[in-house]
């Protein structure tokens, strides 16, 4: 299991610090999420993990050392806005782009034809890239990241523009790599896709980290809500000292409570007033979480 | 093992140690030269210059080699009249000029206008009242009234001259003047000229559209960010070296076909006996093209790694197209002191040089400083071009400047 880091990384362009000191941990054998608005810099971050854009201040590790060129090397990497040469056969620049990082020819070209076999395009491998649909276009761009037995993967929006079957395809294909201790960081926009996927999360917001752990821990960590369904009117809980009304509508109340003993004197109070049908703890979605942490 | 931290901002650096990347810039200069190759708009442009050339060469040979026979009619079996066509028909072959003579007697003036109108003869030589005269349906042939001139003032001449009581050979004696050429190698001014305009539009041709490829070549890569994907597998000045090397080998493989067409032709042509100095010539210009090509190359990949779209080409190309045609303009027009000075200007000289060396007026030692002088400019455009490219090519977001490319490292 290698882990990646990022330590203190800041890039600034002129007088703008697109990245402020981001620290995160994108561990060995799990996929990542790294989420964040339009312009939050995951993109720059991405680029300077890869040695694309030079590094303002901060570090990237790898396996616990500073990485190296070669390191790079051996990672596989999607671009965000991307292309591929549009009047070369998928095949052939699978395989060169491979070469290029040191696969020795056959092996670049056996292992793109499996890739491309169970992406249902073997027919297509010699077709240039511009004559495949957009779809197929992207998932052979993510099969050039997957060339090679790579040590790390960092995929910028590798399923924006994916139908749902096919980002499961791709999903099943990161796992394989996850299950050889590789560290998958990709980046997403879509919340539920993450929420679902990721074994950890990394929010950005303007250039810098605001949330970063499990997806459990994140909902830990989030404030916590409490529902309170009454058999009458539920207004009154305005008033109660140590609570926080969110909404109330009817006989449901959602709060936010200063502390357990408030939640057992809410209740005590609920009590003596009518019927309780329900006192529970709500999880917030990470959906909640994003925009809580964004906003 | 070297940290990545406190490095100052912009471009990536470069790694020049060996970490296994050190044949890539083969892999990019295969994957160029394979790719252009099976262009097919490459293919058929370089196929129909194929073409033209040959097609212009067997013209010119054609043309050179076509005899125009010419019927002269005579009436009245007139003996001066017979004597003078026979002499200007014998005139004619010796001077290999391209026409033939033929007789065609009639029997009066009037079948003679009548051959004339109907088309059985072109010319009609006659006794006129003052001497000779040559009378056609419109204008008789240039070529064909001199001949004829010359042969019907010799008859004359002849008759006089015996009348008189003396020979034309005693009254022309030591009069006539022959040429002699020094050098029968040595180029006219006209096949200079013309050997100046070809090597000129050699020279633009090959570095337009090669040039012009590579730049999109790069600027391909670095829109669809696949130059994002390699410059993680390799380094950037390898990148650069492959992309070079390619259209370099494109280009001049390109100009040697045409050259070798073009000598071919020429040898196959009665103006053969240029060919060792064609030959010479030629090989000096491959060589120089090739230096000088390298040099525009590296250029043309930075006009291309400034721009971030393909639409973005035609403005940061601008410096490097206005030198090659500028090039090509000054070329094919300089002559005398001025093509002498160009031959030792870099860029220039791919064309001047050669030029000169085929007019024959050059010692052993020009060409080799000259290409000296050109080989520097290459090394320079070389060092230059590597920064800039690596500046400007991970920079996105519009045009970049030559000043912001070549900053972005400091």
């Amino acid at each position: 299991m290698t882990t990646l880091e990022v330590h203190d990384l800041t890039r600034t362009f002129g007088d703008r610090r697109a990245v402020d000191a981001v620290s995160f941990t994108a561990p060995g054998g799990m996929l990542t999420g790294f989420v964040g608005s339009n312009g939050a810099g995951k993109t720059t971050t991405m680029r300077m993990m890869m040695g694309v854009l030079a590094i303002t201040s901060g570090e990237v590790r790898f396996g616990g050392a500073p990485v190296t060129r070669a390191d790079r090397r051996s990672f596989g990497y999607m671009p965000e806005e991307r292309g591929l040469y549009p009047k070369q056969p998928a095949i052939d620049q699978l395989v060169y782009l491979a070469r290029l990082r040191g696969i020795p020819a056959a092996t670049a070209r056996t292992e793109a034809m499996e890739h491309l076999d169970r992406l249902g395009l073997a027919e297509r491998a010699k077709d240039h890239v511009e004559k495949l649909s957009l779809g197929n276009q992207q998932r052979v761009q993510i099969t050039a990241a997957l060339m090679g037995r790579p040590r790390a993967l960092i995929l910028d929006e590798p399923f924006s523009g994916l139908d749902p079957a096919a980002v499961d395809g791709m999903v099943d294909l990161l796992r394989e790599h996850t299950a050889r201790g590789v560290p998958v960081l990709f980046s997403s926009h879509q919340l539920d896709l993450v929420e679902r996927l990721c074994e950890r999360l990394v929010i950005l917001r303007t250039g810098q980290v605001v949330a970063d752990g499990t997806p459990t821990e994140l909902q830990q960590a989030a404030t916590l809500r409490h529902r309170l369904v009454l058999a009458a009117d539920a207004g009154w809980v305005r008033g109660v000292p140590g609570v926080h009304a969110v909404d109330v509508d009817g006989p449901t109340a959602l709060l936010e409570l200063a502390d357990e003993a408030t939640a057992q004197r809410l209740l005590a109070t609920a009590l003596e007033r009518g019927q309780v049908r329900e006192l529970s703890p709500v999880r917030p979605s990470l959906a909640q979480i994003y925009r809580e942490v964004t906003a | 093992m070297t940290t990545l931290t406190q490095r100052p901002a912009s471009a990536p650096t470069e790694d020049t140690t060996d970490d296994g990347t050190r044949g890539a810039w083969l892999l990019v200069a295969q994957r160029e030269i394979v790719t252009r190759a099976m262009n097919k708009a490459f293919a058929i442009g370089l196929v129909v210059s194929l073409v033209v050339i040959a097609a212009l060469a067997a013209f010119f040979t054609w043309q050179s080699s076509r005899v125009d026979t010419y019927t002269v009619a005579v009436a009245g079996g007139d003996a001066t009249a017979v004597a003078s066509v026979t002499a200007a028909a014998e005139l004619a072959q010796t001077e290999d000029a391209g026409t033939a003579l033929e007789l065609l007697e009639v029997a009066d003036d009037d079948a003679a206008r009548s051959a004339l109108s109907g088309g059985e003869a072109d010319v009609w030589l006659h006794p006129g009242d003052d001497g000779w005269v040559l009378a056609g349906e419109g204008h008789p042939d240039g070529t064909v009234s001199r001949l004829l001139g010359t042969a019907v003032e010799q008859q004359v001449l002849e008759a006089n001259a015996e009348a008189a009581g003396t020979s034309v050979a005693e009254l022309s004696a030591g009069a006539e003047l022959t040429t002699e050429a020094l050098d029968p190698e040595a180029m006219g001014e006209q096949a200079l000229f013309f050997a100046g305009f070809a090597l000129s539009f050699l020279f633009f041709a090959g570095a337009i559209t090669s040039g012009s490829m590579i730049a999109s070549s790069v600027v391909e890569e670095k829109q669809s960010r696949l130059v994002e994907i390699i410059a993680t597998a390799v380094p950037l000045r390898q990148l650069l070296a492959g992309k070079i090397l390619g259209s370099s080998v494109i280009a001049v493989g390109q100009n040697l076909l045409f050259a070798g067409v073009g000598l071919a032709a020429v040898a196959a042509s009665p103006i053969s006996i240029a060919l060792p100095a064609l030959s010479t010539s030629l090989i000096w210009f491959v060589v120089f093209f090739a230096v000088g090509f390298l040099a525009l190359a590296a250029l043309y990949a930075v006009a291309g790694a400034l721009a971030s779209r393909a639409e973005d080409l035609q403005y940061t190309s601008t410096p490097m197209t206005m030198l090659v045609m500028g090039v090509y303009f000054v070329t094919f027009t300089a002559s005398g002191t001025f093509l002498t000075v160009l031959s030792y200007i870099p860029v220039a000289n791919v064309v001047a040089m050669p030029v000169r060396i085929l007019s024959g007026d050059v010692t052993w030692w020009e060409p080799v400083l000259s290409l000296a002088g050109l080989a520097l400019f290459a090394v320079l455009a070389l060092l230059v071009s590597e920064r800039a490219f690596r500046g400007a090519l991970m920079q996105t977001g519009g045009r970049i400047s030559w000043r912001q490319a070549l900053r972005a490292e400091a």
